[in-house]
């Protein structure tokens, strides 16, 4: 059975009397432990796909299922808790909370999921950060961080609480090509050491070619899906 | 719990804007406080000056005679009996007694003649009720057997009258025939109560007794009692009376003061009216910091739900720093009150700031209110204020916390 699956998912989005199509039936498989990049034009629709995976919008039509229960048609509330415990987040602008440090960025998405104990947790929250490559900058708050930083700590804080699957929307989009093909081989890493699920768009081909699979998005419909090595 | 530890980091953003807010609350809230202490400060000060200076604890009269007191009418007098005397003995808890003659008269001065309320008192009775004789700024009271009065200052200057100079007061006997009283100034008193200083001459009681031709009558009797006790004796004097068939009736002071009352009332109203405009103030401040928060955070918002945190999780943060904002706008704003309140009790207020004295006001004090104490007023209020910020704070918060996940992540 496939960690994700979408079965002819629509998208319209209604803007006055004109219906927008943004997913035109996407059909789609993903294994668990893949790291995959979602690629395309603008508007192809790979920001509403990952929106849909990621069970922060719901399809017009059609299905997803996440370990093969059906989430596209639950409530607001049961999707906040999907997200909750199976999904982790990385977006291009960070979205760190700027008043707390880095340590505590990523001590908040623990803190909504595990409930051991103060040491075990903070063991985890250090460990995770120790992993990229933060080590010794846990107190920092994120404007005393650079932007490959801050995106580190949204990958930690993403990981921390082990989600099934990390969605990144253009997580390097801000970043230099260096600090970008950092971020990528920490997400790499982490995928390959953890077994997380990586799902990630990006318009980037320095960073596309990390990927083991390549899903081509075009006009709301897969155009093309490649697997590499 | 980590979202309450969110909230109040989050006090630490837009330190300006909270400190702006906080300062408006406390503003608010210690302007109340001084309105506050400023109108029990008067409310205590107008009762002790109309006890003081004016109705004693205790006034006995007819009840026909006190219904039109403020007439001044030589009508349903008392002339004092043993029973009556006996009565009013077996009271407990008297601490004086004062018969009172009071009369309308014209003061003349030889060239200018004012209305003026005479008093026929027995001077040594008198000064066990009253606290008047603490208050003569020249000469002094009129000592027993002698026959001589006492003005207000206020009068004295109306008519330019000086201590030793003698006055006529122009009166209407009993029969309606009109007398003279030719008497000299022995004092000139300037009393707490303005109403003394402004209007009336204190005359031996015998002296006006003579010029009224009332035989011994007294318009009414003043008592002094322990503070609090006036209702007990009112009621004990009341009955006393029942049983020996005697129709007089005691009133306690606050009868004779139920206008100043109502006006007190009418204040404490007005005071209801200053408290609710400051938690309009606190409240407006709050939903707009809460609303303006979260325009700000709304990518912020957008994490929180891609973090999968619900509704009243995101509620909760909001109303924490909302709550903080309360808070410290409350503890400021009753450390300003506690200051300006410090300040009212020891300085008070010149009434010659807003022109005159208390008389213009309709409150019975001369120049100067001073605070009162009202230790629940500050519980209460930031009780009150910090409910207010939680409350006010939930509906914006769930506007807030209510965004649409996606809209709001990739809000610009």
């Amino acid at each position: 059975m496939a960690l994700l699956e979408l079965n002819k998912v629509k998208k319209i989005y209604q803007q006055g009397k004109i219906e927008v199509p943004a997913l035109r039936g996407v059909d789609l498989e993903v294994e668990e432990g893949e790291f995959t990049t979602i690629f395309g034009p603008s508007g192809s629709g790979k920001t509403t796909l990952l929106n849909m995976i990621g069970c922060l919008d719901t399809p017009t039509e059609g299905e997803v299922s996440l370990s093969g229960k059906k989430v596209s048609d639950l409530s607001k509330k049961a999707l906040a808790m999907v997200r909750r415990f199976n999904i982790g987040f990385v977006f291009q602008a960070y979205n760190l909370i700027p008043v707390l440090t880095a340590y505590e960025n990523v001590e908040f998405a623990i803190r909504l999921t595990d409930h051991s104990s103060e040491s075990q947790m903070k063991e985890k929250v250090l460990k995770m950060l120790a992993e990229v490559g933060l080590k010794g900058l846990e107190s920092r708050r994120p404007n005393e961080l650079s932007g490959g930083e801050k995106q580190r700590v949204a990958i930690a804080r993403a990981l921390v609480k082990e989600p099934k699957i990390v969605l990144a929307d253009e997580p390097t989009a801000n970043l230099d090509s260096e600090t970008a093909a950092d971020v990528v081989n920490i997400m790499r890493k982490m995928n390959k050491e953890l077994g997380t699920t990586f799902i990630f768009s990006t318009h980037d081909p320095a960073v596309m070619k990390h990927a083991n699979r390549f899903i081509n998005l075009k006009d709301g419909m897969i155009f093309a899906d490649e697997r590499g090595k | 719990m980590f979202s309450f530890k969110l909230g109040l980091k989050n006090l630490t953003r837009q330190k300006r804007r909270n400190i702006l807010i906080i300062l408006v609350i406390a503003f608010a809230f210690s302007s109340y406080l001084l309105m506050d202490s400023l109108m029990n400060g008067m409310e205590e000060m107008s009762f002790d000056n109309i006890k003081n200076y004016d109705t004693g604890n205790i006034q006995v009269a007819y009840p026909e005679y006190w219904e039109d007191r403020e007439e001044l009418l030589l009508e349903n007098l008392i002339y004092l009996n043993q029973d009556m005397e006996e009565s009013i003995k077996s009271a407990d808890g008297l601490l004086g007694v004062s018969p009172e003659l009071r009369f309308k008269a014209n003061l003349n001065n030889g060239i200018d003649e004012v209305a003026v309320r005479g008093v026929g008192i027995s001077i040594e009775q008198y000064n066990q009720v009253f606290a008047t004789q603490n208050y003569v700024v020249e000469g002094s009271m009129f000592a027993p057997g002698e026959s001589k009065a006492v003005i207000g200052v206020s009068l004295a200057e109306l008519m330019d009258l000086k201590v030793n100079d003698y006055i006529t007061l122009l009166v209407r006997t009993k029969e309606d025939t009109f007398n003279t009283i030719d008497i000299e100034i022995a004092g000139l008193v300037r009393a707490p109560n303005p109403m003394i200083n402004n209007g009336i001459v204190f005359v031996p009681l015998d002296v006006a007794r003579q010029a009224l031709n009332v035989g011994n009558a007294v318009s009414m009797i003043t008592l002094k009692t322990v503070s609090g006790d006036e209702d007990k004796v009112t009621k004990e004097l009341t009955d006393s009376f029942k049983n020996k068939n005697l129709d007089l009736k005691a009133y306690s002071w606050k009868e004779s003061a139920s206008s100043v009352i109502a006006l007190s009332a009418a204040k404490k109203g007005g005071i209801g009216a200053i408290l609710s405009v400051v938690l309009l103030i606190g409240m407006l401040g709050i939903i707009n910091n809460v609303i303006l928060s979260a325009l700000e955070r709304t990518s912020e918002i957008g994490m929180m739900k891609a973090l999968g945190m619900r509704e009243w999780e995101i509620v909760f943060v909001f109303m924490v720093e909302a709550t903080g904002i309360g808070i410290l706008g409350g503890l400021t704003g009753c450390l300003l009150g506690y200051a300006g309140v410090s300040a009212l009790v020891k300085y008070g207020f010149s009434i010659a700031y807003i022109g005159g004295d208390g008389s213009q006001f309709g409150i019975p004090i001369l120049d100067r209110i001073y605070g009162a104490w009202n230790y629940p007023a500050f519980s209460f209020l930031f009780i009150l204020g910090v409910v207010i910020a939680v409350l006010s704070s939930i509906l914006p918060a769930y506007w807030a916390a209510k965004k649409d996940p996606v809209k709001a992540i990739y809000h610009r």
